[in-house]
């Protein structure tokens, strides 16, 4: 009975805060939502007991959300000290489109997965979750690895590749975010000017 | 295990309930002790007047932070505003759901108690960031910036230290971590000097963490006003001070649960040796707070970078290639 009423909360959470993050206007809004959101699937985990792959839902998604937020506010138009998303309302038919598309995709896919395992008696140790990462899926396990890397990798390149521009070639040009700044270099009888 | 309450809910309930009374009133004695503690290093008496050796002065103070004005400024998110405090509050007294006292008492025995207690402190970060975002306040940002890169950074050398006593012991569970402690090794001493490395390590880190000088970047007073915190008045920030010293208390309790053996130790009873050990710790911490400096930013993440992930890298290694020829 408890396990039905967590469900269906964590479930309507999922959901309505699902809602809010296309819905909301002010971008910190809507990584906080989506923060919501994600806590609301580690719930949904717990409940399935796998308390694994909840606590690591955790670990990983804010540690990335954090790092989403502070790029939000770093990055974009500011208004009146809070960050505002363009309107997209000429956009909302492609993105209507995009979205049953993708519908269509996982549903599709649930409804072609032959059986399910039965959650509740395949529950695992992390022990043997563990212990598969390193046999049964060792190859998955790689080839993710080897991904994340290329995208570390691919970070620092492009990354870099931005920083020398900005050495060699016209200061800022290619980063507009900067030219807002105030140089703190700059010599002081700029700055009484200011 | 023999549990006095059959029912797994209503355990969870009565033992958190306890906990948390527990951590808060010792939350409002810790306080007294600090401004003790601080006044005589610095050739002082500290409270005096409230009670015996100023010994009431945290229900004082409680009643203070109660009837000061609560103000919420005009340009600030107040929904974000008001929401940063308890949530602060929250993810440092949820962390000790998996704090092992006792043989048998604990919240929660989880399966993962080690990544559980690592989650929610790495969660920290995210309401404190919100706090300094939503107060519309240059400072405020500033130390919520900093907040998040330094929760970030740290929390990798804090994971990698957690790891070697999972490692050694071979089990996620803190409970587990401790029972095997108590039958063998402390993991300060066990896999020799390796042990004793992670544990000021991890320490360190878990310093950093709970925002403690020589870490305490986001909120240094002499640049940020008071960082995240600098908009707060009344029992709201009261609520991010308590935060801040619960948060301390369970990182304490998680380092001596970790590598000094938890419960074990002989004559006394088990959760007299928890509540000595996690108490030894949390002097170490106010000392350290009251005579070093705080340390640069750029310094802090270089300290980071440099020395603690690649240093708690090989110790992981070591404590990994320990089990594997020692067993």
């Amino acid at each position: 009975m408890l396990e039905q009423v967590a469900f269906a909360v964590a479930a309507l959470l999922l959901l309505s805060s699902g809602l809010k993050v296309v819905t909301s206007k002010n971008l910190v809004h809507t990584v906080l939502w989506l923060g919501c959101m994600l806590a609301a699937t580690a719930v949904l985990f717990v409940l399935l007991q796998a308390p694994f792959l909840a606590a690591i839902q955790l670990i990983l998604y804010t540690g990335g959300l954090l790092t989403l937020m502070l790029f939000g506010v770093m990055l974009t138009q500011r208004d009146e000290g809070f960050v505002t998303i363009p309107n997209p309302s000429q956009r909302r038919v492609a993105g209507g489109v995009l979205a049953v598309v993708a519908f269509a995709v996982v549903a599709n896919a649930v409804h072609n997965t032959p059986s399910l395992p039965n959650v509740r008696s395949a529950q695992l140790p992390t022990a043997q979750v563990g212990q598969l990462f390193f046999t049964q899926y060792a190859l998955a396990f790689e080839v993710l690895a080897v991904l994340l890397l290329a995208a570390t990798l691919g970070a620092i390149v492009l990354s870099r590749r931005a920083d020398a521009g900005v050495a060699s070639e016209t200061p800022g040009a290619d980063v507009p975010a900067r030219r807002a700044l105030p140089d703190p270099t700059a010599p002081t009888t700029e700055r009484k000017e200011a | 295990m023999g549990h006095l309450i059959a029912n797994a809910w209503l355990r969870g309930l009565v033992h958190g309930a306890l906990l948390i009374t527990v951590l808060m009133t010792a939350v409002a004695w810790i306080s007294w002790f600090e401004r003790k503690f601080a006044a005589r290093v610095q050739s002082r008496l500290g409270p005096t007047m409230v009670g015996p050796a100023g010994l009431l002065q945290p229900i004082a103070d409680a009643f203070k932070m109660f009837q000061k004005e609560d103000i919420i400024p005009r340009g600030a998110d107040s929904l974000l505003f008001r929401l940063a405090p308890p949530l602060t509050l929250f993810l440092s007294l949820a962390t000790a759901a998996v704090l092992p006292i006792m043989p048998g008492m604990l919240a929660s025995d989880l399966d993962i108690g080690v990544l559980y207690a690592l989650a929610f402190s790495g969660l920290l970060a995210f309401p404190i960031w919100v706090a300094g975002w939503s107060s519309a306040n240059k400072y405020a940002l500033l130390g919520g910036m900093r907040m998040v890169a330094q929760g970030i950074s740290y929390e990798i050398p804090m994971v990698l230290c957690a790891l070697v006593p999972v490692v050694v012991t071979g089990s996620l569970s803190l409970s587990e971590i401790v029972k095997y402690q108590a039958a063998h090794h402390w993991l300060v001493f066990w896999p020799p000097g390796i042990g004793v490395i992670a544990f000021v390590l991890f320490f360190t880190t878990a310093l950093a963490e709970s925002n403690r000088i020589p870490f305490d970047i986001p909120e240094a007073e002499s640049e940020l006003v008071a960082g995240p915190t600098t908009e707060y008045t009344a029992i709201r920030f009261g609520l991010f001070a308590s935060a801040e010293y619960a948060h301390s208390v369970v990182s304490c309790a998680l380092a001596s649960a970790l590598f000094l053996g938890g419960w074990d130790g002989p004559v006394l009873p088990p959760s007299v040796w928890m509540l000595l050990k996690t108490a030894a710790l949390f002097v170490i911490v106010t000392w350290v707070r009251w005579s070093l400096l705080r340390l640069r930013s750029d310094q802090l993440m270089a300290l980071c970078w440099k020395y603690l992930v690649p240093v708690s890298l090989a110790l992981v290694l070591g404590a990994g290639a320990w089990v594997y020829v020692v067993g």
